[in-house]
């Protein structure tokens, strides 16, 4: 386990950072990574940032999750392309 | 190169490059989830076997233990606040779903901070919240129960049932029932815990460990580095969120709260020393201590397998209840219910050839 | 709470136990409320009962309205509960031709918040061109109703002459889809507030004729260059063969239950699949998968493989269809199954969601 997800701080108030990814807009407390600053990426789990990512490589999860779920307006399926 | 064409490449790689006859465990439940809702295993060479190992905390919540947090539930003026994941979990004879359609007050919440925020709001009411996890979530209850303190709130408490990671899998070495070549080991637990503490996989068992991220190509990725290795070796592929030294500050808190004690283990039974408990100067917010509940004796459904199938022995699709008498719907063990239990994935996430 | 009936518009009245008790109050109410927002000449006839004149086949579907909280980003209660029942009625290729409302409302209750619900639901009645004829009022004690019940019941005229449903489906239909799954779960999840977050989510809620409309219409093209198709004035849309609207349950539950009916596979792409990015985003911080996720503005439309490409065309014009697009196809392999295609070209099963939808930490 465990589900975590990385975002952006927007905003740091004493320990609650707000955080944001893609159109998601929460708060996770900083306690464990008291370094994070606005503009850092960190991963969030069970409302707690965990760990600091650097942007490259938070950017390459993203990355990863996006192309998962393709929002693509142009995609679509024929039936004969399937195996 | 898209993602998919740069998987199939690093499946190509690994079909060509790994011997017959391996078999990895992948430790954390969230890996068994991924790997199955990818379909992954498809892409896998035909001798290569994975299996599933006693990462899932709900799975390995032992029977007695979840009898408690029913037992707390039941409590008058009591709040038991939950991760979602606990909610349908059998225990001996009921479940918290149950419980609360019986009248009991059993919210979920996504943060334990969310449940010491109940306390503060509900200053009339007890809140016990269920603690399970493993390092990724154990710091998380430790700062909260901080908070509490810091806020003076007098009213809130955890149940602790919290493990640690790297005992279990010595365990299961010395239990010697499946050869393990190598481990995929749990990406966000490491993210706290760092890999010193594995380095004794490799060292004493020659046995290989990879910290593996959770998308198709960081399992494929981890893989392949196990299998490349020439002497077993304990390596980062998830470096973008792990560090060899992993968070100190996270391990301080959780220090600070926390302290070792023996487990039980569902499917492993007591290991010492690999479970979290409140220390002395945190017992006030102990719900173990503060709360005396009366557990009948636990009861182990009949027939269930989800012991061996945590210990990586059998397979889910080899329990004779899989997929008959214990499904998603209608789950007797821990193993099914679990959205991350290896019974679960491999019951939802079946390949349509099966 | 004070005990005042004023006249309307004044600050602070509320509905009270004596508005469900049938005399004066209650006529008030409707007259003042009801009629006012719905406005039609056979819900101003105030008879007990509506008389309708409807032509051929009629559809007829009922579905009761319970959600918290009452309003929420895209839409409320009102604007949920007509749109649910036209898109119920849309399923069956209907004509909405006249709706019921029936409103539970608890003591206590703001009239303005009352009105303003009935003007959105009105407001979504004239989008969908049908009248809200007929309905019933009854006011329950502080307590034992959650602000506001309201059960709506359509009557519509079916516009094609076939049988629809999952008995007309075939090996090698098209499956589409009108457009991004999870909107509205996500949006109803983060009004209430419960997992602290806020999303930029407005629920899909809308009615859905004219977009069905659009299929029917592009289905009887289609059909009608087809050779050896002759049919009624309302018929010769064959090529149409199925329609459902992903609600509770989601698109999994549609396609599962579709399979499990027709004795047939269906194989989705999951990348061909919209999902908004900022519903993708709460689903991997809660652990949800948006495929099980509730829609209130969806369709998903089963067609001859010959109809598809027109059909798409035509519900992409469409003002709630534009995002719509092909997803997968029915297959005579693996019956009674579904299949989900990853990007990497693995395939897994598609089951129906077990249970509660509860956020994970693992």
């Amino acid at each position: 386990m465990c589900l975590a997800l990385p975002m952006r701080i927007t905003a740091v108030d004493g320990a609650l950072a707000t955080i944001a990814s893609a159109g998601l807009e929460q708060r996770a407390s900083l306690m464990l990574v008291p370094e994070a600053q606005v503009g850092d990426y960190v991963l969030v789990h069970a409302g707690f940032a965990i760990s600091v990512l650097d942007e490259a490589e938070a950017n390459e999860t993203l990355e990863l999750l996006c192309e998962i779920s393709a929002f693509a307006p142009d995609d679509g399926v024929e039936a004969d392309d399937a195996g | 190169m898209t993602q998919a064409d740069e998987l199939l490449r690093l499946a190509a790689d690994l079909r060509s490059e790994a011997r017959p006859g391996l078999t990895f465990m992948e430790v954390c439940g969230t890996h068994t989830m991924s790997i199955a809702r990818y379909g992954l295993r498809e892409l896998l060479p035909d001798g290569m076997r994975l299996v599933s190992g006693p990462g899932c905390p709900v799975c390995v919540t032992a029977m007695a233990d979840l009898d408690r947090v029913v037992a707390l539930a039941r409590l008058p003026e009591t709040t038991l606040a939950t991760f979602g994941d606990l909610i349908r979990v059998p225990a001996s004879r009921s479940t918290l779903a149950a419980e609360r359609a019986a009248g009991a007050d059993v919210r979920v919440v996504y943060s334990p901070r969310d449940a010491v925020q109940i306390a503060a709001d509900e200053p009339g009411r007890q809140v016990v919240f269920a603690g399970i996890g493993f390092e990724t979530t154990a710091p998380t209850i430790a700062a909260s129960l901080l908070e509490a303190r810091a806020r003076g709130l007098a009213n809130f408490s955890v149940l602790s049932m919290h493990k640690t990671m790297p005992l279990p899998l010595k365990a299961l070495l010395e239990l010697g029932e499946t050869p393990i070549s190598g481990f995929l080991l749990p990406g966000h637990v490491s993210v706290i815990t760092g890999t010193a503490c594995y380095e004794f996989l490799a060292r004493d068992y020659g046995v290989a460990g990879v910290v593996a991220g959770f998308e198709p190509h960081d399992v494929l990725q981890a893989l392949l580095r196990l299998v490349r290795q020439a002497r077993p070796a304990i390596e980062i592929e998830y470096g973008r969120a792990v560090r060899p030294e992993g968070n100190v500050v996270a391990r301080r808190l959780m220090g600070q709260v926390f302290e070792p004690s023996d487990a039980d283990w569902r499917g492993l039974g007591v290991i010492p020393g690999s479970g979290l408990a409140l220390r002395p100067e945190y017992a006030d917010t102990d719900a173990a201590l503060r709360f005396a509940v009366e557990v009948e004796p636990p009861l182990e459904p009949a027939g269930c397998r989800c012991g061996e199938v945590l210990r990586g022995v059998t397979d889910p699709a080899d329990c004779a209840l899989f997929g008959v008498r214990c499904t998603p719907e209608d789950p007797v063990g821990a193993c099914m219910v679990s959205s991350e239990g290896a019974c679960a994935a491999r019951y939802r996430y079946r390949g349509i050839d099966d | 709470m004070t005990d005042v009936n004023r006249g309307a518009g004044a600050s602070g009245e509320r509905i009270l136990l004596g508005h469900g008790s049938g005399g004066k109050l209650y006529r008030d109410l409707v007259i003042g409320v009801f009629v006012k927002a719905f406005a039609n000449p056979v819900l101003e006839r105030l008879d007990d009962a509506a008389a309708l004149m409807p032509q051929g086949r009629i559809a007829f579907t009922t579905d009761s309205h319970v959600v918290q909280p009452l309003r929420f980003p895209g839409g409320d209660i009102g604007r949920l509960a007509v749109a649910g029942t036209v898109n119920d009625l849309a399923t069956a290729a209907a004509r909405p031709l006249a709706l019921a409302a029936a409103f539970i409302i608890e003591e206590g209750f703001p009239l303005a918040d009352l009105r303003d619900l009935c003007a959105s639901a009105a407001a979504t009645a004239r989008e969908a061109g049908v009248p809200i004829v007929t309905g019933d009022t009854k006011v329950v004690e502080r307590g034992a109703a959650d602000g506001l019940f309201i059960t709506t019941t359509g009557v519509g005229e079916i516009v094609v002459a076939h049988e629809l449903g999952s008995a007309t489906v075939r090996d090698g239909d098209a499956v589409i889809l009108s457009g991004s799954i999870g909107d509205h779960a996500v949006a109803i999840l983060a009004a209430r507030g419960e997992f602290k977050f806020s999303a930029d989510v407005r629920s899909d809620c809308a009615p859905l004729w004219g977009l069905v409309e659009a299929a029917v219409s592009a289905a009887r093209e289609a059909g009608g260059s087809a050779a050896g198709s002759a049919g009624a004035a309302d018929g010769g849309a064959e090529a149409l063969h199925f329609l459902r609207d992903p609600t509770r349950g989601g698109l999994t539950t549609v396609l599962a239950e579709l399979a499990g009916e027709a004795g047939l596979g269906i194989e989705v792409e999951e990348a061909a699949i919209p999902v908004s990015p900022a519903v993708r985003s709460v689903c991997d911080l809660l652990g949800y998968d948006p495929l099980t996720l509730a829609n209130e503005g969806k369709m998903v439309v089963v067609v001859a493989p010959e109809a598809a490409d027109a059909v798409v065309a035509a519900v992409q014009t469409t003002e709630y269809g534009r995002e719509a697009r092909r997803i997968g196809f029915v297959t005579a392999a693996h019956p009674g199954r579904v299949a989900l295609r990853t990007p990497f070209g693995t395939r897994r099963v598609l089951d129906m969601p077990v249970g509660e939808l509860l956020p994970r930490i693992c």
